[in-house]
């Protein structure tokens, strides 16, 4: 396995009495693309937040090259979350313009216009833009100070057969050039195609973690999509019935 | 007759569904409920009293006052004799009275017909040796009065509503959690919001003040530089006061109803579109602690009393405690 770039131990949260994630255990390898997978509820979006900085854990650790997160560590991380609002009247043009001046040394605006195929929207008002267009400029800005991690949350939810397919070929070239992809989904077709390493989450726990190709060979099915189907239909029994 | 059964069924589940979102935001429920109840009771209160008398006396002292001034018709307010005169020369009120030993001092503006009259009443009903002074000064005209008020209005809502009500909406669509997710801080996004909206208040406020005065030709005798410090700092006042309601709340309808209730006391107290000299003292008082009376005071003393840097220092300072005391409060419990 590559060096480690995140561990995560005994990771917990819970928000008044709703537990939300409840003790995980991982590693991520730099470079890899990691994946988060459950149903909804099942605490991706809130393990992702723990991760990415944006939530304190209540109890656990995640660590960075095994040691505790540097102060600049947003800086290292970019992040695509899952509903975003962008100011009011503004293109991609300002928001990427916007955005890159946050940082001391972004990425050239036009290499990232090229990258994400910014070019026929890029002075289109922000809230007039397409699913696929909005989620390829937002994307973009996650990435506009070239971060080392890539934290997508549910990046193809809601979009068209088509427009996934195009972000897919994004997030795949994102991943050629190196970079450490965490990923949240509910698309079992999406994580087999794009994901190195699964966690399969319900009710905040893990139920299983391997590779798509060994998981789906040590379920003997035939495809990830009957294995999920299968697991968490029993397990969420099983959880239930702890709950109860 | 299907389809219409079919659209009013629809209607009524849509109706349903809007009156429980409503009933379950309790925060904007309560405001709507306790807003208007508190208005009622607050205009009742500082409205009540007896009805408005025909002349206006500004007395300096308070003991031995002359028999004249417990007359039905005439009302007393106490002042020191500075603003008094001040008063006067405005015809704001139509007799200044001071009582000193024996004698009662009193001054009447040459040019009111009313401070006449009662000049000659005071004569008519005083055993007591009077001395008599005199101011002139025309009766200030209501424009000259309320365009100071208007704009101060404009400045407050437009303060309070551009920078709250913008970053509870940035704060509900999630763009405040993108933002956290980059380098910029806190200080700096907050000051941001604080330098773009004061820019956006001055420059309307210039506006209307030049159109306005180019049709109105109201009163404004006072030092230019001395009226812009004053938007400057009221502007700013107004902003952080917006910031600080704003750092928190994650609710446009209650932010609405938390904007309303410190907007609306301004609006009534702060001398915006009438004088409260004559209301109780303690209606003056907490008009003393509400920003947009020290913008109106201030303001009013350069246009149209010519009031040098000296005499609204005071407000100046107030204001800039205000700043300093919304900015630190906003940076410290601003919440992404």
């Amino acid at each position: 396995m590559s060096e480690v770039i995140l561990s995560v131990t005994g990771l917990e949260k819970s928000y008044d009495e709703v537990i939300a994630v409840a003790g995980l255990d991982f590693e991520i390898a730099k470079g890899e693309c990691f994946g988060l997978l459950g149903p909804n509820g099942a605490g991706k979006s809130t393990t992702l937040a723990m991760l990415e900085g944006m939530e304190d854990p209540t109890q656990g650790t995640v660590q960075y090259y095994g040691g505790p997160r540097p102060p600049d560590y947003q800086t290292r991380v970019g992040i695509q979350f899952q509903a975003t609002a962008l100011q009011d009247f503004l293109t991609p043009f300002d928001n990427l313009k916007l955005f890159s001046s946050f940082y001391d040394d972004p990425i050239p605006m036009d290499q990232l216009i090229d990258q994400f195929r910014l070019q026929e929207f890029l002075h289109r008002d922000s809230r007039h833009l397409s699913g696929g267009q909005r989620q390829r400029l937002l994307l973009a800005l996650a990435l506009v100070h070239n971060p080392e991690i890539v934290f997508l949350d549910e990046p193809t939810t809601g979009l068209d057969p088509r427009s996934r397919r195009d972000l897919w070929d994004v997030v795949s070239a994102l991943k050629a050039d190196g970079r450490t992809l965490i990923l949240t989904t509910h698309y079992m077709e999406e994580a087999e195609i794009l994901c190195d390493e699964l966690v399969i989450l319900s009710h905040g726990k893990t139920l299983l973690q391997g590779s798509p190709k060994q998981l789906i060979a040590d379920a003997g099915v035939s495809d990830l999509d009957t294995l999920f189907l299968s697991l968490t239909g029993e397990t969420l029994v099983k959880t239930q019935e702890v709950i109860d | 007759m299907i389809s219409i059964m079919r659209s009013v069924r629809r209607m009524k589940a849509v109706f349903f569904a809007r009156n429980l979102e409503y009933l379950r935001d309790r925060a904007s429920f309560g405001w709507n409920l306790v807003f208007p109840v508190l208005i009622v009771f607050a205009l009742a209160v500082v409205f009540s009293g007896p009805p408005r008398a025909l002349f206006i006396v500004t007395a300096v002292t308070s003991d031995s006052l002359p028999d004249l001034l417990d007359f039905p018709g005439i009302e007393t307010i106490s002042s020191d004799r500075s603003k008094a005169l001040d008063r006067l020369s405005r015809q704001q009120t139509d007799l200044v009275v001071e009582v000193v030993e024996d004698s009662v001092l009193y001054w009447v503006n040459g040019n009111s017909a009313s401070g006449a009259i009662l000049e000659l009443l005071l004569e008519y009903t005083e055993s007591r040796p009077l001395e008599r002074g005199e101011t002139d000064g025309e009766a200030i005209r209501y424009v000259d009065w309320v365009v100071p008020g208007i704009l101060g209005m404009n400045m407050m809502y437009s303060a309070l509503w551009g920078v709250g009500y913008v970053v509870v909406r940035y704060r509900q669509s999630g763009y405040l959690r993108r933002l956290k997710a980059t380098p910029l801080t806190k200080f700096e996004f907050l000051s941001a919001q604080v330098l773009s909206r004061l820019l956006v208040t001055l420059t309307a406020s210039a506006i209307v003040f030049v159109g306005t005065n180019l049709i109105l030709d109201y009163k404004m005798v006072g030092s230019l530089g001395l009226l812009f410090l004053i938007a400057l700092v009221g502007g700013l006042a107004m902003i952080t006061l917006g910031l600080a309601i704003a750092c928190r709340t994650e609710s446009k309808e209650f932010a609405d109803g938390l904007l309303n209730a410190i907007t609306f006391p301004m609006l009534l107290l702060s001398d915006v579109w009438f004088s409260l000299d004559g209301s109780p003292h303690w209606v003056q008082i907490i008009a003393q602690v509400l920003p947009l009376t020290h913008v109106l005071e201030a303001a009013r003393a350069v246009m149209l009393d010519d009031a040098g840097m000296a005499d609204i220092t005071i407000h100046l300072a107030i204001l800039v405690g205000f700043c300093t005391v919304g900015m630190a409060l906003s940076i410290k419990l601003f919440k992404w």
